[in-house]
């Protein structure tokens, strides 16, 4: 078929409003919508809907401290049924320290800074992912290029995938994850062994740079720091000073 | 059997209920945007959050153990699709009444999120909940096929059918009634 005479098909529009084609065909799209007032207004339209939509729902990704207790009560028969008159005995229990464990995620919420929920944040995906047999990654090793390439556009920021080889630890991929609601990325890392490790990046503006700081939570110890826009958390089921060392030599390679 | 060798294989077995829940709890996040997006009220959407935890724990043992989120995603959709069955034979709580019980207070603007959960609720279940996990939630048409279990084709046509509906609703309520004097 010649190009000049190809129609392009309502689904490839959609696809342009998403942003899910391809460079070369995003092209081409974008200049049938340079001729065709009529289609360019119609996603023009549908990508303020986008917007729109994303702006009122990107605060619901939150956290509250009632979210444990919401699991623990939904086990068994003691279920609350008057679920808003829970609230105060979950805040109660919370504040008691009752409900404790190394399973700690991030528990803040609203307008936290990041570097208040990286930690948290950075051990829920560890916990997640880490121990996905099937599929831990989004895009394996095997394309480490597109890897980047598409984590940096996602993140607006240009990426490089660590080389942590010098310690032991191979790339498996790495994924789209959301970090304080924006996207973020995550890195997968193993070893001889089947330890795993995560090098997670996540975007915000309202970063303010900090120190090399230290989480643990039962046996999984994070690294994180914040360096201009943005955040970075390191973690790992091994020991502090191994994973320090590691966290370290991924500050070095990505301050470069 | 896992290909990954297990170093901590001894623990595996005895945290495996733990961490089924600790990973549910990370996804809680991401279940309440997706369920908040869904739902006509945020009280609405809290109550089918914690419908889609309870139904999760309790089906914990059909999880074929990868892809947690997916698997929660489906649960609450299904969900969503059930209760919007049977809503029409349910009273409606007054938006008044829904505000009452929710403490938690809502970044953004709270009249914006009201037009446009307006327009929503317009949509059949099913359309709103394929718009959501592409627009929200950053599926691919590919991943919300598998997700819904639906043919690629149907997608399309729901992300199509939800978006024109969405864009007609939008700009009739663009319309300002003038106030007629008594």
């Amino acid at each position: 078929m010649n190009e000049e005479s190809r129609v392009i098909r309502e689904e490839e529009l959609h696809a342009y409003a998403d942003d899910a084609l391809p460079p070369d065909e995003r092209a081409f799209v974008a200049a049938w919508l340079a001729d065709h007032p009529d289609d360019a207004a119609l996603v023009a339209g549908w990508m303020e809907q986008n917007r729109k939509i994303r702006t009122v729902f990107e605060a619901d990704f939150q956290s509250r401290p009632t979210d444990r207790e919401m699991l623990n009560s939904g086990r068994g028969s003691i279920f609350l049924r008057n679920r808003w008159a829970s609230v105060a005995a979950a805040a109660l229990l919370f504040a008691s320290g009752v409900i404790s464990g190394s399973l700690a995620t991030s528990l803040t919420a609203g307008d936290e800074t990041v570097a208040a929920s990286l930690p948290g944040e950075a051990r829920s995906a560890f916990l997640i992912y880490a121990s996905e047999v099937r599929h831990p990654v989004e895009v394996g090793a095997d394309e480490e290029d597109h890897l980047a390439q598409w984590l940096g556009k996602r993140l607006d920021y240009p990426l490089t995938v660590p080389d942590l080889s010098a310690f032991g630890f191979a790339l498996v991929g790495g994924r789209l994850i959301p970090v304080d609601g924006r996207p973020g990325a995550l890195f997968m890392y193993q070893n001889a062994g089947g330890q795993r490790l995560t090098v997670m990046l996540g975007r915000n503006e309202k970063n303010h740079d900090t120190s090399f700081r230290y989480s643990s939570a039962g046996s999984i110890e994070t690294f994180y720091w914040i360096d201009g826009p943005v955040g970075y958390a390191v973690t790992g089921e091994i020991s502090r000073e191994e994973l320090q060392r590691i966290a370290e030599e991924c500050y070095r390679q990505f301050d470069t | 059997m896992p290909r990954i060798p297990d170093p901590q294989g001894i623990e595996a077995g005895a945290s495996a209920s733990a961490s089924f829940e600790g990973a549910l709890l990370a996804l809680v996040p991401a279940l309440r945007r997706y369920s908040q997006s869904l739902s006509r009220t945020d009280a609405d959407g809290e109550d089918l959050l914690q419908d889609c935890v309870e139904k999760a724990l309790l089906s914990r043992t059909q999880w074929r153990g990868f892809n947690l989120r997916a698997w929660a995603f489906t649960i609450m959709t299904n969900l969503h699709r059930n209760r919007h069955r049977t809503a029409a034979g349910r009273p409606t709580v007054e938006i008044e009444t829904a505000d009452d019980l929710q403490a938690p207070d809502i970044v953004g603007d709270p009249l914006e999120r009201r037009r446009l959960r307006a327009a929503l609720d317009d949509l059949s279940a099913d359309s709103r909940a394929v718009l959501m996990l592409i627009v929200v939630e950053g599926y691919s048409y590919e991943e919300t096929a598998t997700l819904l279990d639906i043919p690629l084709g149907t997608v399309m046509s729901r992300l199509s059918r939800a978006r024109r509906r969405l864009g007609e609703r939008l700009a009739k309520d663009n319309v300002i009634p003038l106030r007629r004097a008594p």
